[in-house]
């Protein structure tokens, strides 16, 4: 039994699929909520009072402090001595989206701060109320500075999902180690799992690239129209007339 | 109520982490006035033509448009806070340019003009847009209603923000600094572009530090210092 046995992995490609499709289920999932919530988080910290603000920075440095697996162990362990009984599926995906929502917090709300400050001053002034405001103006421009930054996120996100597995979530790292456990084959079966990895993280940055360049598509196409904006931008020399 | 005057500012002041920045200001703006401000940089033109817009709560004094109480409500003898929503219905009615425009780089020139009317006038779609292009005809931006405001020159985004102001039928323009955010010959086209405002019959307030531009343009002069009005006397170049 030398060499890489290609058949072991063919052999096991649907126990793999099964898994790669629950890694899938709970990157989404827990992107959802975990973005929502780090929505709400940035939106509250810009609350005005010191309380709000503390607790939201304490909330955000905590949980960026604390190793994921060990936030897992708390909620997975702890919760049932606190008297709830929830499955292992739901603790994974709330442990995953609670700990991430405190980096997509971070990150909305630096893109909100890097705004200029006339851009929601202008959207109140002609009458918008701060939420129609949001939602018609600054939501819409923070798209290109978020787009970058979430991305890299999620791929991590995508990664850590494997601490799942941990707690018996029979995602691809799971399903991997039952494969390595059924043929004694570490070498496939995680070159296999390293290979499904790549292709969830590979196809959600083909996405975010498809995204960015659609955000990016009206400034470009104004540039291009711009004789002079273009001439900043483009790596071509200007023509020198002589 | 015809005869009360678009903007009255009564008693107004307003401090910054304790500094006073205006003081005890009194002020009436009648229809059809041009009003230039000018003064010394610090001296309260721009905090006083905030308050007037309702971005900025005064510490007291009272402003009001068209006889309407903005930022204050009367009941009897008590004066309240006005509340936010209440103020949000009130804004429009002053156009405020600002001076670096603010115009939003995510929409192009209509959509700047046409979003605000559908979203705080509720008009639909196609009655704003059609608002916009009579606006675009009238300041010649026709041919540039579809660009982006990254791809206009500084008088046209200038010209969007106007019209972006007007769309909405206010009582009173603001213009804060139109021309330093210019080049230096584009200033007469501004000035044009006001005097075609005021002609029309326009009630503006233009703060500036341009003495001759305010001389040009307005037929009011108010010049301030140190927060209060120093000077409130009739421009030599009034338009009318």
């Amino acid at each position: 039994m030398t060499g890489f046995d290609f058949s072991l992995i063919a052999d096991h490609s649907a126990l793999l699929l099964t898994g790669a499709a629950m890694t899938v289920y709970v990157v989404i999932v827990s992107f959802v909520l975990a973005f929502g919530f780090g929505i709400v988080v940035a939106l509250l910290s810009f609350l005005p009072g010191a309380v709000p603000r503390a607790f939201l920075s304490a909330y955000s440095i905590v949980l960026r402090s604390i190793p994921f697996i060990i936030v897992l162990f708390i909620v997975y362990y702890g919760l049932p001595f606190a008297g709830f009984h929830l499955s292992a599926l739901l603790v994974g995906i709330l442990a995953l989206s609670f700990y991430k929502s405190a980096y997509y917090g971070e990150i909305i709300r630096a893109a909100i701060v890097a705004l200029p400050r006339g851009q929601f001053e202008s959207a109140r002034a002609v009458g918008m109320s701060p939420r129609q405001a949001f939602v018609h103006v600054i939501a819409p421009q923070l798209v290109r500075g978020l787009l970058p930054p979430s991305t890299n996120m999620t791929l991590t996100l995508i990664k850590e999902s494997s601490v799942l597995s941990t707690v018996t979530i029979g995602e691809l790292t799971y399903q991997g180690m039952v494969m390595q456990g059924a043929t004694y084959a570490p070498l496939e079966c995680f070159a296999a799992v390293s290979g499904l990895y790549w292709a969830l993280c590979a196809g959600t940055a083909w996405i975010a690239g498809r995204l960015e360049r659609r955000a990016g598509l009206a400034q470009k196409a104004a540039i291009d129209r711009n004789p002079l904006a273009a001439s900043f931008l483009s790596f071509e020399r200007p023509k020198v007339r002589r | 109520m015809s005869a009360s005057p678009v903007l009255r500012v009564q008693g107004l002041s307003k401090s910054f982490q304790g500094v006073p920045v205006v003081q005890s200001i009194d002020l009436d703006v009648h229809k059809g006035q041009v009003v230039a401000m000018i003064g010394p940089s610090g001296c309260g033109k721009t905090t006083l033509l905030r308050c007037s817009a309702g971005l900025e709560r005064p510490d007291r004094g009272f402003v009001e448009l068209e006889g309407q109480p903005f930022g204050h409500e009367r009941h009897g003898a008590e004066i309240r806070r006005q509340s936010p929503r209440q103020m949000d219905r009130m804004r429009p009615k002053v156009g405020m340019v600002f001076q670096q425009l603010n115009l939003w780089p995510h929409l192009s020139a209509l959509d700047n003009v046409v979003k605000p009317q559908v979203v705080v006038l509720k008009r639909t779609r196609a009655e704003a847009a059609e608002r916009a292009r009579t606006l675009f005809t009238q300041l010649g931006l026709s041919a540039k209603a579809d660009e982006y405001p990254y791809a206009l020159s500084g008088g046209q985004r200038q010209r969007v923000a106007i019209a972006r102001a007007l769309a909405l039928d206010p009582a009173l323009l603001m213009f804060d600094e139109p021309t330093s955010a210019l080049d230096p010959e584009l200033v007469a086209e501004v000035l044009a572009m006001l005097r075609s405002l005021a002609s029309g019959g326009m009630t503006m307030v233009i703060v500036t530090h341009e003495m001759n531009f305010a001389a040009n343009v307005a037929d009011r002069l108010i010049l301030m210092g140190k927060g209060r009005i120093v000077e409130d006397r009739p421009a030599r170049g009034s338009v009318k």
